[in-house]
């Protein structure tokens, strides 16, 4: 993965279990590693407002230079509706940098931390 | 003669009696349960009964139900298959209703309707209704029962306070149900007795008393809180099945994660 892309950030990970793992309690959580979490730069392919969860599909580049579409699980959207989120919060093709707690095995999925915006503004948990 | 005039004043005090006693059943000023509430202290039954940080997904974290040996036995080992992710809990499928008590143990919002002859218990994270009769009725005997997810509950007002009873519950040995994601269980022979009311700090207080003679050593006593949500808060449907990626393996337990062509895209069942 290209670093520019892709870091894993260390240490910043504090209270984040407890964020979403009530926000993931419609199933284990287990395959995310909240002790990790990423930093992935990239573009919006989707936003799938749906229950029981959001999805947020980016596409990153890997070192090769090759596209790889990652999905991040987030909250339901009844819950992030009454945050605030909604369906239009991330327009495809925006270009985004994301923070979410990987997949232990590595795929190319993880659950949402927080995303930052072209102009500055941010979603989710951002530090 | 003397003996009707003697009667017939008692039986009229009798009847204005049982007639007042419905009218004021009826006509009751129910308390004031409006609007939307939402759960405290994540989805852990009590913060008395539990050890651990965390939520009730987090390794470390369980409850402290009087169990007996046997059903100490195997709650431990619902905790170990939970700390290995691998918990098999009916609520992970998608439109099982996780029943009574777990019904106050949700995420998401909630709504309590009280009605003169019911009240409904309506979580957002469903399907999950619960309906409690308060006009008067009794259990169904024995031979009419059958068990359900939310049981058979009838209850009664106290001034403010609802008390209500629940009988006929799933088993969690049936598969169907378990008591909270951390694997709480309860037999057949589980029954509760319900009170719920609103605190001095405006909180919606349900403190449950449940009974259990093939499970417990002792009546398990559990309390929820809800806050009341800012007025004009919404609720919205929850379809569980509309897009979920996260389907269980029936053998191993194991989370899955769908990708975005439709196909698992972890490797964890190789693992």
């Amino acid at each position: 993965m290209s670093r520019k892309s892709l870091v894993v950030l260390s240490g910043i990970v504090g209270g984040l279990t407890l964020c979403c793992g009530a926000a993931l309690a419609h199933h284990s959580d287990a395959m995310f590693d909240h002790d990790s979490t990423l930093e992935l730069t990239g573009t919006v392919k989707q936003f799938q407002f749906t229950n029981p969860h959001t999805w947020l599909q980016v596409v990153v580049k890997d070192e090769s230079g090759k596209e790889v579409e990652w999905s991040l699980e987030w909250g339901s959207p009844n819950q992030l509706g009454r945050q605030g989120i909604r369906p239009s919060t991330f327009v495809v093709g925006a270009e985004v940098v994301v923070h979410a707690n990987p997949m232990r095995d590595g795929s190319p999925g993880g659950a949402f931390v927080g995303a930052k915006f072209a102009d500055g503004k941010t979603v989710g948990r951002w530090n | 003669m003397m003996k009707k005039h003697t009667l017939k004043p008692v039986i009229v005090a009798v009847v204005a009696g049982l007639l007042g006693s419905y009218a004021h059943a009826a006509n009751q000023e129910l308390p004031d349960w409006s609007g939307v509430w939402g759960m405290m202290g994540g989805t852990v039954f009590d913060q008395a009964t539990r050890t651990g940080e965390g939520g009730s997904t987090t390794p470390g974290v369980r409850e402290h139900p009087p169990y007996n040996a046997e059903y100490e036995a195997r709650y431990q080992a619902n905790l170990a298959l939970r700390d290995k992710g691998i918990l098999p809990d009916p609520n992970s499928l998608c439109g099982i209703p996780t029943g009574f008590p777990r019904i106050f143990n949700l995420p998401d919002v909630y709504e309590f309707a009280v009605t003169p002859r019911e009240v409904w218990i309506i979580a957002e994270n469903g399907p999950n209704i619960m309906r409690i009769y308060t006009d008067g009725r009794e259990h169904p005997p024995e031979q009419d029962r059958w068990p359900t997810h939310t049981g058979d509950s009838v209850g009664h007002w106290e001034g403010d306070t609802l008390v209500f009873t629940t009988v006929s519950l799933h088993s969690s040995e049936s598969g169907r149900t378990l008591v909270d994601r951390t694997g709480l269980m309860l037999s057949d022979a589980a029954q509760a007795t319900t009170r719920m009311g609103i605190d001095t700090a405006g909180r919606l207080q349900v403190q449950l008393t449940i009974e259990d003679a093939k499970a417990l050593t002792a009546p398990w006593v559990v309390t929820k809180r809800f806050n009341r949500l800012e007025a004009g808060t919404r609720v919205y449907d929850y379809a569980c099945n509309e897009n979920n990626r996260n389907p269980i393996d029936e053998e191993t337990g194991w989370t899955y994660t769908i990708g975005p062509d439709g196909k698992v895209i972890d490797k964890a069942k190789e693992q």
